[in-house]
């Protein structure tokens, strides 16, 4: 009796199925110029982005060097990745150490500057937006950090101490191990106001200020009670599109330590995942191995999506 | 009932087609347009009104649409503000007619058609209510005058540096602000860039060429897409998008090396393609676009459509004109991408090489170059700032439905 309902429950599922896809593919012939206008796009879409994924994921699997096929090696690169490879475990650390630091705090600072340059008068608010957003559209701006933070009495920041007699020897601040990592993430906060800021400045202006009005009315008395019940609320779409800015530069610090600490910088004090990637792929040219890095790259910054979407679900409720 | 004061605004009539600018005065019975010499050009006793209308064009600017009882109509163009009162209302209320905004009265055609619309896109107003004290107040823009210095202190150190002279730069204690400003490290780099094998003219050409077609074939391409995702609910658009969100996190490092491979296989490498393909399919593009797009009234195509207007058409000539602030915002980013892409991995011979390429030779040129240095810093950091500068308003319109709905 029960293998009789559940075989036609199937059956009908399976119909069902198979008329749901008959109508998609016959509003899909009925729609084929649609198709037309998105194929440009998603032809060099998947050709640049989607495929590049999918081969990172099989080089992982293989020794690859670009002269040779490739030639399968199983799970061999992940193995030699975790066990074998001192350096990869300190640029996890290093990338860790960046994107809990530089991530969460720059994505909050993104969104305190951006709540406080919206409560200034409207032309003070359009030169705080150049100001907070200039270095991170300033292309290699922050090559001028090598001077603020030059290892002899001529960089900027030895002279000041040198002056004051805080210290009486310049500091090596980008070659000593011990000092690469906090100059670093001065720099990428500096960094940090970027298109999740702006994202967030335009979000502030785009709430419906009688909604303040209906609160007062409500009871809400101050500007912290404002921004928890009013104003985060209507902000969940940018602070998600925040949240994926800011991963992705968080995890993706290359760029910066490459042109500050030098490459490869002392002791690999500097040396993040991506920095590990650039130097097997395009100096050692073991795309094998350089993919299974991007590969578990990836992975966390999938799963940290996932993460904070469903953080940001519980906001203001 | 409250006393009404004089009120006034600058702006145009509009008679048979033509404009007379003059002054809208509405005082407490009824309202005239007075034009530059002092006619009355156009009366209305507020107990003639039937109904009144103010539209906001964005910026400062709104047309007061006026019928009256007897049928007249008026259109007033104001230019500054919205200063005309409502005086339908029996119990005189003292305060400006709602300004309508252009997508509300967008919305309003549409909904006179019978089309249920879809979100429309709030207008950035400014935003003045109570919960606020005056500490908070003094505190924030404290906080803030501190921490702008600090952002745009890096940067005026760089404009300082690319302005001192060779003896300034290396002067103990180092000084922020140039005391004798001079050009000699911009003219210096030309000199350098002229010795160099490859002219420095090829390089500028090169970065400007990468840079207009790769932003030019984005905003097209990326456009077409983003319209049909937008306004089409047609099978996979859906999980389309939702793969394009996601591709959003990939950047040019995690994809690089499969990248190159694949490039290498379709002989991209050392050509322009390898850049200029997949700046066209970036996703923070179409990203952008489709949100914008999704804030225009679906009733506007339906009516082109009726009309008999081709999908391209439409596309060309109706969604694209209404769109222009997301084009900025494309185009900043894209521009900000291309211009800072120094190409070095995929570009080998010299003759194709980018400017950015070519400064970040100058710049590893050590202690000698630090004055073409920063002269270099300066040059590759002032396009994409000004670019920025001259758009904001539009790029923060566009980011206004930048938000990823989950």
């Amino acid at each position: 009796m029960n293998n009789v309902q559940t075989g036609s429950f199937g059956k009908r599922y399976l119909t069902m199925r198979a008329d749901k896809l008959r109508y998609d593919w016959a509003k899909a012939k009925r729609m084929k110029v649609c198709y037309l206008f998105l194929a440009p796009y998603a032809i060099l879409f998947f050709t640049f982005f989607i495929l590049p994924i999918c081969t990172s994921i099989f080089y992982s699997f293989t020794y690859y060097n670009i002269l040779e096929a490739p030639r399968f090696v199983g799970f061999q690169n992940y193995i030699n990745l975790v066990l074998q490879d001192d350096v990869f475990l300190t640029s996890i650390k290093n990338t860790f150490v960046i994107a809990v630091i530089t991530g969460p705090v720059g994505y909050i600072l993104s969104f305190m500057f951006a709540w406080f340059i919206n409560e200034l008068p409207k032309w003070l608010r359009a030169i705080a937006v150049v100001i907070f957003y200039a270095p991170s559209i300033a292309g290699n701006a922050y090559s001028i950090f090598s001077i603020l933070f030059r290892g002899d009495a001529y960089g900027y920041l030895n002279s000041m101490l040198l002056n004051l007699g805080f210290i009486d020897a310049p500091i090596l601040w980008l070659t000593d191990p011990r000092y690469i990592m906090p100059v670093l993430i001065v720099v990428i906060l500096w960094m940090s106001m970027g298109t999740g800021f702006l994202s967030f400045v335009a979000g502030f202006q785009g709430i419906d200020k009688s909604m303040y009005e209906a609160g007062y009315v409500d009871g809400i008395r101050n500007r912290w009670q404002e921004l928890y019940y009013i104003t985060l609320p209507s902000m969940k779409p940018m602070l998600l599109f925040g949240a994926v800015m800011s991963i992705t530069s968080a995890f993706n610090v290359c760029d910066v330590p490459r042109a500050l600490a030098g490459y490869p910088s002392t002791d690999y004090a500097a040396r993040t995942i991506v920095t590990h990637l650039f130097d097997y792929g395009f100096s050692r040219f073991e795309m094998g191995y350089a993919s299974a890095i991007a590969t578990l790259l990836f992975l966390v910054m999938i799963l940290c999506k996932k993460f904070i979407s469903a953080a940001l679900e519980k906001v203001g409720t | 009932m409250s006393e009404i004061k004089k009120i006034q605004s600058k702006g145009t009539l509009l008679i048979d087609r033509k404009k007379v600018k003059g002054t809208m005065v509405a005082g407490d019975t009824s309202a005239s347009f007075v034009d530059n010499k002092g006619n009355t050009l156009a009366q209305f006793a507020y107990s003639n009104l039937k109904t009144l209308r103010n539209t906001r064009h964005g910026g400062m600017s709104s047309t007061v649409n006026v019928t009256l009882t007897n049928g007249t109509g008026y259109s007033f163009m104001l230019v500054d503000g919205l200063k005309i009162y409502n005086t339908i209302d029996k119990n005189w209320v003292d305060k400006p007619v709602r300004a309508y905004s252009r997508a509300e009265e967008l919305r309003r055609l549409a909904e006179l058609r019978g089309e249920k619309v879809q979100t429309v896109k709030k207008h950035l107003v400014k935003r003045r209510h109570p919960n606020r004290s005056v500490a908070g107040d003094i505190g924030i823009y404290f906080l803030l005058a501190v921490v702008a210095l600090a952002m745009a202190f890096p940067l005026i150190f760089a404009v300082g540096s690319a302005l001192k002279p060779l003896d300034e730069l290396f002067r103990f204690p180092p000084t922020v602000l140039p005391q004798h400003p001079t050009l000699d490290n911009f003219s210096d780099l030309l000199v350098t860039m002229g010795q160099s094998w490859v002219p420095f003219s090829r390089y500028l050409t090169n970065t400007v060429l990468i840079t207009f077609l790769g932003t030019f074939g984005h905003l097209i391409i990326a456009s077409m897409a983003a319209f049909v995702l937008a306004k089409y609910d047609f099978p996979g658009g859906r999980l389309f998008f939702n793969v394009v969100v996601t591709a959003l996190m990939f950047s040019g490092y995690v994809t690089g090396i499969p990248n190159y491979v694949i490039m290498s296989k379709l002989h991209m490498i050392d050509t322009y393609w390898a850049l200029l393909l997949p700046a066209f399919a970036a996703p923070i593009g179409l990203f952008m676009m489709k949100q914008f797009m999704e804030g225009l009234p679906t009733a506007l195509i339906e009516a082109a459509h009726i009309d008999g207007a081709s999908e391209f058409r439409i596309f060309w000539s109706i969604v694209m004109p209404n769109v222009k602030p997301a084009w900025l915002t494309v185009i900043i980013f894209s521009v900000q991408s291309l211009w800072n892409n120094s190409a070095a991995t995929i570009i080998y011979s010299e003759a194709k090489k980018t400017l950015v390429y070519a400064l970040q030779q100058i710049q590893a040129g050590g202690i000698a170059r630090t004055g073409q240095a920063a002269a270099v810093t300066v040059v590759v950091m002032a396009i994409p700032i000004i670019i920025f500068v001259l758009s904001q308003s539009q790029i923060l319109e566009t980011m206004a439905s930048s938000g990823i709905k989950d």
